[in-house]
């Protein structure tokens, strides 16, 4: 078996041979379902409704979004969701990685405790926000009442306008570190030749931040955002958490719609359709922002 | 590169600050935890429990299904790791070491999958799952979550193949080693600690993982501990108290995991996604 196991080594099917088992893989579980997905969008597929059979129903879903209010309201607060979020994130991640850059004693072990929220489980994460934002025992509304901020007890995530915002706050307390670790790793790969050139030039803090270190991340910001859109577009776990799309559909995405549409209605049709818009969405942003981006490098 | 005392004193507080941030949730959690339900509802600001009691942990471990739950996540995860590793490994040995044609769609390829929505295939999984009676079972949660641990898997692993230097393998192949030999004995063991990294960041995701699980799951017999504990919050309406004993309880394992590997998984973090 080694000796056979050898021997096809030196063929020049051996690259394929190791990708097989991977690919395969991935067939199954990846392409096979989504393309069984893109299927389903255009069906009639209700479980709880079986006796509708399962019949190709055409654009039939599609239209229907068209005119579901829901459905656009969750389009837009799954913009405000994706781009706030993704902003403070990078924000948040950009001021840490500029400061950790500079390898003072104790960084080290601030760096680690610093990336623990990215590794907490989201059930973890979002009940550990909801109990401090509550509006009996959080820590929160106890300091903020204490300071002034607020007068009565303020129930966060009961409040149209405020579940939303409070939302993208622990999602970004739980994904900062991403763009922190990734942005100061870029930061290291930047030649200390550019830094000391600039030090003879008198540049200050400001211009070296602008001149030298934000065009060094520049493809790495590009990349990671690209990601965390994408992850925070695919997974409705902290709302579903949090909120369920409550109060109201003040926090209402999509990906949680078409969840739910899926799982407590069972008409899985619909939230295919939901699904594969939500696809197209994503493709169109990445697209154009990729593009935009690189328009901004010929510069 | 030289700092003035101001700007050092500003980057520690920036520092401070944010491990301040990025800590205060998981310790006052601790805190809570310690407390009896009585002090909890009573007051906000104890630093310290007084007086401080495990009776929290000892309630949620004897007197609710944690355990089993922490079980079927360990195992499922055992699995997710286990078929992420074969084939994973031989998938991104294969991409970082071997020349052949389509070689950089195939990376393409596996980027790309990082794209598809999780929702839109799991509404097909789940069908799938049940006519391959794989629903409700550790090894059919196992097969999902390599559905979007797989790819980054690959990614991360790809990165820790690129840092071995090409002439090792090279002067073994002169020596008469096959691609096989070389890749068993040389190769492998250089990149042991990458491995075992990109292990435990796979294994620390299918661990902390709740929406695959939540819908793939149905009984007792396979719930995973997310799914468990998000309904003791929901529906059994256990106390706080116990609440945050079962969640330190179950981020333990992360803890420490993490704690051992962190160097060399940020590494292998870090390069994937730059190269990606």
């Amino acid at each position: 078996m080694k000796r056979r196991l050898a021997a096809i080594s030196d063929t020049r099917a051996f690259p394929w041979l190791l990708l097989l088992p991977a690919v395969a893989l991935v067939f199954a579980v990846i392409i096979y379902p989504t393309i069984a997905g893109i299927d389903l969008s255009f069906r009639q597929m209700r479980l709880n409704r079986m006796d509708l059979g399962q019949g190709y129903v055409g654009l039939r879903h599609y239209i229907a979004l068209l005119d579901d209010p829901i459905f656009w309201i969750s389009l837009q607060n799954t913009a405000v969701w994706v781009i706030g979020t993704v902003i403070l994130e990078l924000m948040f991640g950009l001021v840490i990685a500029v400061a950790l850059d500079y390898e003072l004693p104790g960084f080290r072990a601030m760096s680690v405790v610093i990336l623990l929220p990215w590794f907490l489980p989201l059930v973890v994460a979002g009940n550990l926000w909801a109990l401090m934002l509550d509006s009996r025992l959080g820590i929160i509304n106890a300091a903020l009442q204490g300071l002034g901020v607020i007068g009565g007890f303020k129930a966060w995530f009961a409040d149209p306008n405020w579940a939303l915002p409070a939302a993208i706050m622990v999602e970004t307390w739980h994904g900062f570190p991403f763009f922190g670790l990734l942005l100061l790793a870029g930061l290291k790969g930047i030649p200390q030749e550019l830094y000391e050139a600039a030090a003879v030039d008198g540049a200050r803090f400001w211009h070296r931040f602008v001149h030298i270190q934000l065009p060094g991340l520049r493809v790495i910001i590009v990349a990671t955002v690209v990601l965390r859109a994408i992850s925070l577009m695919n997974s409705p776990e902290l709302l579903l958490i949090l909120t369920g799309g409550g109060p109201g559909r003040s926090t209402q995405v999509l990906s949680l719609y078409a969840f739910q549409k899926a799982y407590r209605e069972f008409n899985f049709g619909y939230a295919g359709a939901l699904s594969v818009v939500m696809f197209l969405v994503l493709m169109i942003f990445s697209w154009i922002y990729v593009r935009y981006s690189n328009a901004l490098k010929a510069d | 590169m030289r700092r003035s005392p101001l700007e050092r004193i500003v980057n520690y507080l920036i520092a401070a600050g944010f491990t301040f941030f990025a800590a205060f949730p998981v310790l006052w959690a601790f805190n809570i935890s310690l407390k009896f339900e009585n002090d909890i509802l009573r007051h906000h600001f104890t630093i310290w429990a007084t007086p401080a009691t495990l009776s929290n942990y000892i309630a949620i471990w004897t007197q609710s299904n944690l355990p089993a739950l922490m079980w079927n996540s360990a195992v499922t995860t055992l699995f997710t790791v286990v078929i992420c590793v074969f084939t994973g490994t031989l998938a991104s040995y294969s991409l970082s070491r071997l020349q052949f044609r389509g070689r950089q769609n195939v990376l393409l390829f596996f980027l790309v999958l990082r794209m598809f929505p999780v929702v839109l295939m799991i509404i097909p999984l789940f069908i799938i799952m049940r006519q391959a009676n794989l629903l409700d079972t550790r090894v059919g949660l196992a097969l999902a979550y390599t559905a979007f641990l797989l790819p980054i898997f690959i990614w991360m692993m790809k990165g820790f193949f690129d840092a071995i230097p090409l002439e090792l393998e090279e002067a073994a192949r002169i020596d008469g080693c096959t691609r096989w030999g070389a890749m068993w004995r040389i190769v492998l063991p250089l990149v042991r600690g990458g491995l075992w990294a990109c292990a435990v960041f796979i294994g620390i995701a299918a661990w902390n993982e709740y929406l695959f699980a939540l819908m793939l799951t149905t009984s007792s017999g396979s719930r995973t501990w997310p799914v468990g504990l998000q309904l003791m919050v929901g529906e059994f309406q256990l106390p706080w108290g116990a609440l945050t004993a079962g969640g330190i309880l179950s981020i333990l394992p992360v803890l420490a995991l993490f704690a051992i590997v962190q160097r060399s998984m940020v590494r292998g973090l870090a390069q994937g996604a730059v190269k990606g």
